[in-house]
Formats: structure tokens, C-alpha cells, sequence
């Protein structure tokens, strides 16, 4: 199909399997730079598995993941490609429990992440500021001495979100990030992913069709491991193969 | 004795080999001619031999041999001739004792030395030609000890006669060792009895070749190396066999070890330290159950290993039931933790068994059908080991029947796939995991009645086992018992096939290191589970 | 940079407990040789060395707890870096022996001309030089500790299968050394030193030296632990403790980290073989038994793992327990130990200092009822990213854990 010049993100049938069950299936996805995309698509369709093997823990069987129009992501591991910028958010919120919110948003921070880099590291004013800065974004300076194991799941949800803006990625990978939330944080989630997306590239997975439609981005529906539509989410949501696996009735 | 099971073999073979029986015994008088001998002169000697030989019975070969040992005599008084063993007298034919007289005046009856060569060819030539196989098989294989070129035209005549396979194989051996080893025979006709001598002279092939190498010229030499260095290939598969019995055996004690271990793992993910003093335990009971029987069912005694097994499997069963309900189903999910916990359960158990047995070694008696040994093709093989083998087998198997072919080891197959999904399914997890870490335990109780035949029972028995059968779990992967039957055999061969080169405890230190350098490659073992259960 | 390292590795506990052993670095010393035996506050000689071994086990224990308390590593063989170290140290003092061994010899020990060796064997070349000994002292279990640790956390081997892996080096290690061919004296070890630096072993100015030297080198170490446990490597640790692959999604190498708390850790567990060999006057295969290193570990969650004075009083107080059972009830000893690993894992999974803090927790809590201190969470917690990780590595706990 397409080159894979000028993409953030490039995806070219990639397929993998797990014990011959086929969780990913010819799969083709481009993200543009500073472009949102949201996935929606049935439970097991293969939307996790498919953020697995861009940041490296499943190695696809075929197929080509290319990063910035020229790295290799199959050929790296899990460290080195988040070091490329690429942030992750993960399903179910993973937050380190035994470290206060602030040691987190530390950690996140993009820093040197070499051995002695890391033992010597003191945190500068920019530093501290930026953390303050996230720590206000994501409402949770109040809490900032806490452990994050005292959080509430919504809480760990923005803290993840929080770490991901530490992290300065060049591309986001947010899966499912208003599980949890209420109305009006959804809400929020979503004006600030948007206003993430106006320099980076996002990739969101939800199955809240509300948060995909405040989202306002290009919308693809996985199913069994394959793109089943693309388009605007009235396109996507209006196609009769998408209604009869997904969205139902 | 010996005339009496020489007739009734005789007599059989004669049945079943009715051609064979050609010789006119009743031309020459046996009795008349052994009398004579008493008054005979040399040479009148020499023609009684060839005559008594000439019959080609059996019978005369007693009178024959002793006669060539000087171990004939006549009583001067009655003329009787015997034989003297030690201080008794048989009677030449019968062999029977016989109580001579007092005034009985003994004489060796002399033979010299060309006598005594007539004798022994007659003889030779008469075992060569006997009814038995075995008598004539002993005769091939006297002349294959001692080949003399003045034997091959008996050999001859004998290996045209003979129908026994295995008896006409020692015959050529012999008759090709003869020939080798004749400067006088043609050099074509000793090239044609290397093959033979390879192939036909057993143990000693290589050392009658190397002698024979030694004064050889030099084709025939080469032809012989040539068939050495084939014998000594031959030898060393041999060898290699015996070695993968030995690793075989060593395998399966090990497989006994780990099994339990790997059922505990491999289903709870639980690292039971105190795997080993089960074992222990198991020897234990073994004891106390012997000497139980000992003391009030002599009778049974040789049974008591087999009336030890159940006993063994409950008990330490039910110690290891104990132990899940009380200490390890509090720390499930915490595997480094249990793995402390079951350490210091099984320095307990130790010091208990200590306490009440006290620190030496305990004996278990073997079992009559346990001892000894048998050769198999050339393998030298203990039954004790043999039996620990089926038995290892036996219980691979029939744990394999549990796991696959009944409700608890679906159960615990459901367990080890998806714990969360299994509990929610309806499963009573406990349950099964009482039941699993029971079911390990028991067999750990069974690996021990095994070790009793082939280890000192003591406190420590456990220690010495529970490394190696984490390391057969480890390598064959978890939660497969394949894995581990693979896992424990190859370890056990390998370190039986070290052994010679490195010696038995570099041996085993190669092996360790071996591992650990194996898990690196596949840090989950050769087996590994799939699925999201056991990522990564 | 480093001054700044060094000033938040001495917060205020670390700088109490550096405190307290620089002391007893003088004061104990002082109390043997300048009080008069017989009379109050003097401390015997034998009791010194006795403290002397406690200290280097704390050492010992302390380096454990690194790796263990707060990198997640459960090794199984730290007692073999321990016992590599006093290795080293016991060349060194064979090595000083000099002409004074049983028979003679200029330069080989006993136990070769024993064996009827004629030359030293190339490893044991240096050994007589004392800074030689002391670099072999940290590069032999440094550089074991990183090979070995290289090749399995690249390999990604974790939990239970690591420690069965580093329980399986020592027991190689154990057997390697049993044999007299390799040159460390077989079965018995080396033994029988005479000099340490010029000043023979036994007197008593050499062992009150020798505990100050143990005390300061725990110091040292509580110092270095202090530094890196509170750096943002230290933080970095404990993520990879709690949640590895999270913590390798954040960029980190986790692979190094571990490496670095690994060789870190082999090191202090040299120095302390090495401190401890001299006081006790021998080093024989049986330090790379299993059950020592598996004994270390107990001290270390007896005392509080993941706290740096938790293994410290863990090895004093396990082994002062150890002195007291073997001299009155030695049966009885090992029920005691194997009770105490249990009771530990059950009931106290932080140990007495999870139980103090807990206790003066609690008090404080009552009187200032506002702005609680949450109660720190155990190490246990899930450490599934998305689906359940490894069963069999640490944490994952979603069972039923004892009431505390
Ligand atoms: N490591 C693995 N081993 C076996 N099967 C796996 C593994 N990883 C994923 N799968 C399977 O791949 C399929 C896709 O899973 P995935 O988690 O990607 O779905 P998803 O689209 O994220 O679903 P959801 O909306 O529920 O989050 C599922 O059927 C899952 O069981
Ligand atoms: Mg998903």
C-alpha cells in the first residue's frame, strides 16, 4: 500500500499467533505525525495485542512495525522503544504502588535513564516545575506525598495519564483511559488528549462511544485481528458490518 | 552326579538329535577297560585311552581327565581303580563314593608326557564331539584359550558335524584363532580369519588380535588393526549403552524425585522446599513398615517394600494435605515466600527425624527379588535398579492416567491454566490444591520407598536429592510432566556420560553449570506452558 | 553531583545508624584493650571476635537485602560471593604463613605439599601481597556476580527460577571447592593463619583492629546502601521490584539495574567474607552450603527487608539466638530456625521493623489523628501489567493473606 515516509506510526501486515489462534491478522494501520486515532472493536478483536507488539513485549511472526518512518520496533526491546518516545498507558491502570505520586511523575520524567545518569540524578527547578505543572493538569497535587497505592482507580488512571506527559512521547498509546471515570473527567481525558494531539501523535482505544466521539479523530474498527472499517466515527459506526460485530442491534 | 545328569542329557538329546547318536558304544567294554588300567603298562595304557576315547561316551571323560590330572589311582589290594578328591574316592564311572577297605593300598597310576597329550586331544576331540552343546561349547572354548595347530583337524571334523549355532560359532572361533595364529598357514587362509576371530572370539577378541598383530606380516597386520579398531568401535557403542543404563537408572531416581516437585510447581506455582524431606519420610515409613513386618510377619518379609508403598504415599500424603492447609495456602502468590516457608518446614522435619531416629544411617533389606544382578545383551544390569526403573515408569504413567483421565486432574489442569478462571468456573481451588500438593507429597513418599534400595536412609536423604529434582524441574519445564520425564532422563544420562571424563563430581558440576546456562537460553524450560497465564 | 548523592543518602536514619557502629568501631575496641580484663565495661576477646563475626554478617545480610528487599532479587546464593570473598582473604593468610606451616615450606601451604605439590599454582600468584588480596577480595565475587547476573537478567530469568539458578551456583561452587585439586585446601579449607599485615591473628590488639574494621566497613556499607536507595536508581529498584515490565515500558534497563544491585550487592558480600574469615580463623567449602545462603535470607526478613537497619538487626539477633541454642539446647536449634522462617513468612512479612513502625505508627496515629502516615504496603502487590505476569515471581498476591 502507502510508503512509509511521513508516518509516525506504520503498521504493514503485521499477523500474530498465539498457540495457532490468529490474534492479530494481516494487520495494516498508519498514524500520522501530530494525527489522533482512535480504535474501537470487539472484546479480544486484538487492540492490546496490537499496542504489545508496537512497544515490543509480543513479537509479531510477519509483518513490518516501523516507528518514525525508519526504525525497526520488532527489532527492540521494550526499553529502547519506549526510549524512542513512544508512551504507553496501559488497560488496567499500573502505577508503581510502593512510591509516592511524585516519585512516579520522577521516574516518568524524560531523563537520562542510564544506570549512573540515574543514581546520581538530582532534580533541577525545571524539573521540579514540570512535575508541579503535570501534577495540576492531572488534579493531583493535593495528593503529590501520597503513596500511589492509596489512589482511587480513577486516580491511578490520571496518574498513569500524568506519567505519559512526563514521559514526552512522541507517540501515545492510551488504552482505554476513561474506564473508571466519571462524566465530566471523560470529558476532560478527552480535551486534553486532543490537545496533546496537536503535537504528537495519539493513539486512543475505547470502547466509550461518547469519549471516541468528543475525540473527534479518525476512527478504526478492529475485529479478529484486522481492520473491519475506517473512517469518521459517523462513517465507521454507520457501516453495517461494523453495527452487526460491534456495536450490535 | 555328574554320569548320572551327562546320561539324562544324553538321553534327551538323543531324542531330539536322533541322528546324532551314531556311536557304537557297545563294542568297547567301559568298565573292563577302566579295571585294566590298574596293572596296564604305558603302552598298553595309551591303547586303553584311544580305545575308552574311541566309544565317544561321556561317561569315560571323568576316568580321562583324572587320569591326565595324576588324580587316578588303583587300590594294589582289590585292584579297584578310583578317583581321589581330596581325601574321598569316587568311583570312575559312576562317580559315586566309594569307602575302600582298611588295608586299601593306594597307587597313582603314572602317565607321562606324550601320554598325557594324548589324553588331553582324546579328550578334546570326545567333549568336541559330545551329545551335549554345553560340553562341546567348554571344548571350543578350551581351544580358543589354547590354540595349538595339531587341534585344527579336529575342529574341522567337529565344525562338519556340528549343528548348534553357538557351538559351531566358538568351534570357527576357535579354529580361526588357531589359524591365525599358525605361521604355517597361508597368508590368505589367516587374512579369512580375522573377520572370524572378530566376530566369534567375545571379550577377549581384542587381546588374541593383538597378539596375534604382534608377529604378524605386515597385510596381515594391517588387516587386523583394521579389525581391532573395528572391535574397540564396537565396544565403545557398548559401553555407551551400558553408560545410558546407568544414566537410564540415575534418570529415573531423579524422575521419582521431581515428579511430586513438578506437580507442586507446575500446578501452584509452589516452590516446596521440603520436597526433599517428604522423600525422606517416605524412606522412613519404609523403615518402620519393615520393621513392623520383621518383628511380627517374618513371613511377609519380602513383600514389606510393596506394603510400604501405600503406606509411604499416605503418610507423607497427608503431612503434605497438612502442610498446604497450614502454611502454603497463605502464601499463594508469593512463591519466594513459600519457598522460605517450606525451608524452614524441612529443616524441622529433619531435626524431628533426627531426634526420634537418631542421625545414623538406617537399612532397609532388600527384597530376594531385588538383589542380585542379570546380564542383558552384555549389559550388566541390578535388579534393584531394574525395578526402581519400572517402578519410576509405572508412576510416571499412572500419574499421567490421573492428570488426563480424571475429574481432579482436570480440575488441577484448569487450576494451573487459569487459577482466577477455574475458581470463578466453580472449582473449589482449595480443594484441589490440598489435593495436589497432597498428590505430590505421596509420590515424594514413593520416590522414597524406591531410595531405600539404593541409599543410606538417613535425616539428610532429602538434601542430597531436592537440588537435582529442582533442576530436572526447571530444565523440563514447569507443569508438563513430559517435560520433566525428558528433563530427569537426559540429566541422568548426561551425567552418567560425564562422569567418565570428568569424574563424578566435576561431572555434576559441569551439569549445574550446564543448566544454568540452559535457563539462560530458555528461562522456562524445554516444556514451557504456553498462554497469557504464564506470560513471558 | 556526588556531594548532592551523598547528602540525601544521610537522612537522618542512616546518619543514627552510621553513627552508632563508627562508635562501636571505637568504643568496643577501646573497652578490650584499655578497661582491664576482670573489672566493669571490659569487653573479653573472645567476645569482641564473636561481635566481630556478627558485624560481618550484617554486612552480609545487608548486602542481601539489596538485591532482595528492594530489587526484588531473592538470590539463594550470596553466601557463595561471602565465601569467595573470604577465599581471597584466607590466600592472603595462608600466604603468611611463610615457613611457619607444619612443614616448612617457603612457599607453598600445607595442605599442597601435603598433596605432594611442587609449585604454587598460577592463582594463587599475588596472593601474598595485601592489596593484591583486598582487589581479588571485590573483583573475584564482582566479577562472578556480574557475569552470572548478566547472562540471566538478560535472559530475563526471574522469581523462583533466579533463585534456584543462584542456589545451583553456590552448590556447584560447593562441590568444586570440596575437591583438593582445585588448590583451596579440599575439605578442610584453609586454616591455621598466623600474621594479618605483619600482626599475628590471635592477639588481641589484631582482633580489636579487626572489629573496627568490620564495624566501619558496615558503616561504609550502610552508607553506600544509604546513597543508592535514595537516589532515583534506588526508586528505579523498587519499580522493577514491584513491577518489572512497567518500570521497562518506562525506558529503564532493567536488565542493569538488577546488574548493577547484583555486583553492588557481591561486593559487600566479599568484603564481608573477608572481614569475617580472619575473626574466625578458617574458610572451608561448607560456607557454600545451600542452607547459609538460605540462612542470610532469614536474617534479612526476620530483621525487615527493604529497609537498611531491618538485616542488620536481623543478623545480629538470628545469630545470637544461634550462639545461645548450639550452646544450651543445640538440639534444638534448627526447630527453632526452621520455626523462625516460618513464623517470619507468615506473620511478619516486614519483619521487627515492619512491626515497630507499625506499632509506633499506630501510637502516632492516635495523637495526631490528622495527615495519618499510610501504612507503607507490603512489597506484595500485583505486579501484572494487563494480564497476569510470571505466577511464579514475586508479588502477584491476589490470595488470602494472614491477618497480621
Ligand atoms: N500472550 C497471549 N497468549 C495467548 N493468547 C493471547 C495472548 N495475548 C493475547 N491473546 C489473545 O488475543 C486476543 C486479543 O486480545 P486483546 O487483549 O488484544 O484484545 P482487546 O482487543 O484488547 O480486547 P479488550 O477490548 O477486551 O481489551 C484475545 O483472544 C486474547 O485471548
Ligand atoms: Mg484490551
Amino acid at each position: 500500500m502507502s510508503t512509509a515516509t511521513d508516518t509516525m506510526l506504520y503498521l504493514d501486515g503485521v499477523s500474530v499467533a498465539f498457540d495457532g489462534f490468529k490474534a492479530i491478522n494481516n494487520l495494516s494501520i498508519i498514524v500520522k505525525p501530530a494525527e489522533m486515532l482512535a480504535i474501537i472493536g470487539p472484546n479480544g478483536a486484538g487492540k492490546t495485542t496490537m499496542m504489545d507488539i508496537i512497544t515490543g513485549k509480543t513479537s509479531p511472526d510477519a509483518g513490518q512495525v516501523l516507528f518514525d518512518g525508519r526504525t525497526d520496533l520488532t527489532r527492540l526491546d521494550e526499553a529502547a522503544i519506549a526510549n524512542l518516545g513512544i508512551g504507553r498507558k496501559f488497560q488496567k491502570p499500573t502505577v508503581f504502588e510502593s512510591h509516592t505520586v511524585w516519585d512516579n511523575l520522577e521516574m516518568a520524567l524524560k531523563k537520562p535513564r542510564g544506570i549512573f545518569a540515574t543514581l546520581f540524578y538530582t532534580a533541577s527547578d525545571a524539573d521540579i516545575a514540570r512535575i508541579s505543572e503535570i501534577l495540576e493538569t492531572v488534579r493531583l497535587i493535593a495528593r503529590k506525598d501520597e503513596l500511589a497505592a492509596n489512589l482511587s482507580h480513577g486516580q491511578k488512571q490520571w496518574l498513569e495519564i500524568g506519567m505519559l506527559l512526563a514521559q514526552d512521547p512522541k507517540l501515545l498509546l492510551v488504552d482505554e483511559p476513561v474506564a473508571g471515570m466519571t462524566d465530566s473527567e471523560t470529558e476532560e481525558t478527552a480535551k486534553l488528549l486532543r490537545e496533546i494531539a496537536t503535537t504528537r501523535s495519539v493513539v486512543v482505544v475505547e470502547h466509550d462511544m461518547s469519549f471516541v466521539r468528543d475525540l473527534g479523530s479518525r476512527v478504526v474498527c478492529l475485529a479478529e485481528g484486522s481492520v473491519l472499517a475506517e473512517g469518521t466515527l459517523d462513517q465507521v459506526s454507520a457501516n453495517p458490518v461494523v453495527i452487526e460485530r460491534y456495536l450490535g442491534r | 552326579m555328574l554320569t548320572h545328569f551327562l546320561r539324562l542329557a544324553l538321553l534327551t538329546l538323543s531324542l531330539l538329535l536322533p541322528m546324532q547318536t551314531v556311536h557304537s558304544q557297545d563294542t568297547v567294554d567301559i568298565p573292563a577297560g577302566i579295571a585294566a588300567m590298574g596293572e596296564a603298562s604305558l603302552r598298553e595304557l595309551g591303547d586303553i585311552v584311544t580305545s575308552l576315547a574311541g566309544t565317544g561316551d561321556p561317561a569315560v571323560v571323568p576316568v580321562l581327565t583324572a587320569l591326565g590330572d595324576g588324580n587316578l589311582y588303583v587300590d594294589e589290594t582289590s585292584g579297584t581303580v578310583v578317583i581321589q578328591r581330596g581325601s574321598t574316592h569316587l568311583d570312575p564311572l559312576t562317580g559315586e563314593e566309594i569307602t575302600l577297605g582298611a588295608d586299601a593300598d593306594l597307587s597313582r597310576i603314572r602317565v607321562n608326557n606324550g601320554l598325557r597329550r594324548d589324553i588331553d586331544a582324546a579328550l578334546a576331540g570326545m567333549t568336541l564331539m559330545s551329545d551335549n552343546p554345553g560340553t562341546r561349547l567348554t571344548a571350543a572354548n578350551g581351544f580358543l584359550a589354547n590354540p595349538d595347530p595339531a587341534n585344527i583337524p579336529l575342529l574341522d571334523e567337529a565344525i562338519a558335524v556340528e549343528t548348534d549355532a553357538n557351538v559351531l560359532k566358538a568351534m570357527q572361533a576357535a579354529r580361526a584363532v588357531t589359524v591365525l595364529g599358525d605361521a604355517e598357514q597361508s597368508l590368505e587362509d589367516r587374512q579369512a580369519a580375522v573377520p572370524v576371530v572378530a566376530s566369534g572370539a567375545g571379550r577377549n577378541a581384542i587381546t588374541i588380535l593383538n597378539a596375534a598383530r604382534a608377529d604378524a606380516p605386515e597385510e596381515l597386520a594391517a588387516s587386523i588393526a583394521a579389525a581391532i579398531s573395528g572391535l574397540e568401535q564396537e565396544r565403545a557403542v557398548w559401553g555407551a549403552l551400558q553408560n545410558v543404563w546407568f544414566g537410564v537408572s540415575l534418570g529415573s531416581v531423579l524422575l521419582l524425585a521431581a515428579i511430586g516437585l513438578a506437580i507442586t510447581f507446575g500446578v501452584m506455582g509452589v516452590i516446596n522446599m521440603a520436597h526433599g524431606e517428604m522423600v525422606m519420610l517416605g524412606a522412613y515409613t519404609t523403615f518402620i513398615v519393615q520393621l513392623v513386618i520383621r518383628q511380627n510377619f517374618p513371613g511377609l518379609l519380602d513383600y514389606s517394600l510393596l506394603i510400604a508403598l501405600p503406606c509411604a504415599f499416605l503418610v507423607t500424603g497427608a503431612i503434605g494435605v497438612g502442610i498446604e492447609r497450614g502454611i502454603i495456602r497463605w502464601l499463594y502468590g508469593r512463591p519466594l515466600e513459600t519457598l522460605l516457608a517450606t525451608w524452614g518446614l524441612s529443616l524441622i522435619l529433619q531435626q524431628t527425624v533426627r531426634s526420634i531416629f537418631g542421625p545414623t544411617n538406617q537399612m532397609v533389606i532388600a527384597p530376594t527379588w531385588m538383589s542380585g544382578s542379570t546380564e542383558f545383551l552384555g549389559l550388566s544390569i541390578t535388579y534393584n535398579r531394574f525395578w526402581i526403573v519400572i517402578f519410576a515408569l509405572v508412576v510416571f504413567a499412572l500419574l499421567l492416567l490421573i492428570l488426563n483421565r480424571t475429574p481432579l486432574g482436570l480440575q488441577m489442569r484448569a487450576v494451573t491454566q487459569n487459577r482466577r478462571m477455574a475458581s470463578a468456573m466453580g472449582i473449589r481451588t482449595p480443594f484441589v490444591d490440598a489435593m495436589t500438593f497432597g498428590l505430590g507429597s505421596g509420590i515424594a513418599g514413593l520416590a522414597g520407598v524406591a531410595l531405600t534400595q539404593i541409599d543410606n536412609i538417613s535425616p539428610n536423604l532429602g538434601q542430597n536429592y531436592i537440588i537435582d529434582s529442582f533442576m530436572v524441574v526447571v530444565f523440563g519445564g514447569v507443569g508438563n510432566l513430559w517435560g520433566t520425564l525428558v528433563g530427569a532422563l537426559s540429566l541422568g544420562i548426561a551425567n552418567k556420560f560425564l562422569e567418565p571424563y570428568a569424574g563424578a563430581v566435576l561431572g555434576k558440576i559441569l551439569i549445574l553449570v550446564l543448566i544454568i546456562l540452559f535457563i539462560q537460553r530458555r528461562p522456562r524450560g524445554l516444556f514451557a506452558l504456553k498462554g497469557r497465564a504464564v506470560e513471558q | 553531583m556526588l556531594t548532592q548523592a551523598l547528602f540525601r543518602a544521610l537522612d537522618k536514619k542512616a546518619v543514627w545508624v552510621i553513627g552508632i557502629f563508627l562508635a562501636v568501631a571505637v568504643l568496643v575496641p577501646m573497652a578490650n584493650l584499655l578497661i582491664p580484663a576482670g573489672q566493669f565495661g571490659h569487653v573479653p576477646t573472645y567476645m569482641v571476635s564473636l561481635m566481630g563475626k556478627y558485624l560481618s554478617y550484617a554486612i552480609l545480610a545487608l548486602a542481601l537485602d539489596l538485591v532482595w528487599g528492594y530489587c526484588g532479587i531473592l538470590s539463594l546464593g550470596h553466601g557463595a560471593f561471602f565465601a569467595l570473598g573470604g577465599y581471597a582473604m584466607g590466600m592472603y593468610l595462608m600466604r603468611q604463613i611463610g615457613t611457619r606451616g607444619v612443614y616448612g615450606h617457603p612457599v607453598l601451604p600445607d595442605f599442597m605439599v601435603f598433596l605432594n605439590w611442587k609449585e604454587l599454582p598460577w592463582y594463587w600468584f599475588g596472593f601474598d601481597n595485601f592489596w593484591f588480596a583486598m582487589a581479588m577480595v571485590v573483583s573475584v565475587p564482582g566479577l562472578l556476580a556480574f557475569v552470572f547476573g548478566f547472562f540471566a537478567f538478560r535472559s530475563r530469568v526471574t522469581g523462583v527460577y533466579l533463585s534456584i539458578i543462584t542456589q545451583a551456583m553456590t552448590f556447584a561452587l560447593l562441590l568444586a571447592f570440596f575437591r583438593n585439586d582445585m588448590g583451596f585446601g579440599g575439605n578442610n579449607g584453609l586454616t591455621d593463619f598466623k600474621d594479618i599485615l605483619g600482626s599475628p591473628v590471635q592477639a588481641q590488639s589484631t582482633r580489636a583492629a579487626l572489629f573496627a574494621a568490620t564495624a566501619i566497613a558496615l558503616a561504609l556499607s550502610v552508607l553506600i546502601c544509604s546513597l543508592i536507595v535514595n537516589s532515583k536508581l534506588g526508586k528505579v529498584m523498587v519499580a522493577v521490584r514491584d513491577a518489572e515490565s512497567r518500570t521497562r515500558f518506562l525506558g529503564y534497563p532493567v536488565e542493569y539495574v538488577k546488574l548493577f544491585a547484583f555486583t553492588v550487592s557481591a561486593v559487600m558480600a566479599g568484603i564481608a567474607g573477608a572481614l569475617y574469615v580472619p575473626q574466625v580463623g578458617i574458610i572451608n567449602p561448607s560456607e557454600f552450603e545451600p542452607g547459609n545462603s538460605i540462612e542470610v535470607v532469614i536474617w534479612a526478613a526476620v530483621g525487615g527487608r527493604g529497609t537498611l537497619i531491618g538485616p542488620i538487626i536481623g543478623a545480629i539477633v538470628v545469630n545470637l539466638g544461634k550462639s545461645w541454642f548450639t550452646t544450651t539446647l543445640p538440639d534444638f536449634w534448627l526447630f527453632a530456625l526452621g520455626t523462625l522462617f516460618i513464623f517470619t513468612t507468615l506473620f511478619l512479612p516486614r519483619g521487627i521493623v515492619g512491626l515497630w513502625s507499625q506499632v509506633v505508627g499506630s501510637r502516632r496515629t492516635r495523637r495526631v489523628s490528622d495527615a495519618a502516615p499510610p501504612a507503607a504496603p507490603t512489597p506484595v502487590q500485583s505486579a501484572d501489567i494487563e494480564r497476569g505476569e510470571d505466577p511464579a515471581s514475586f508479588g502477584n498476591g491476589t490470595q488470602a493473606k494472614p491477618a497480621e
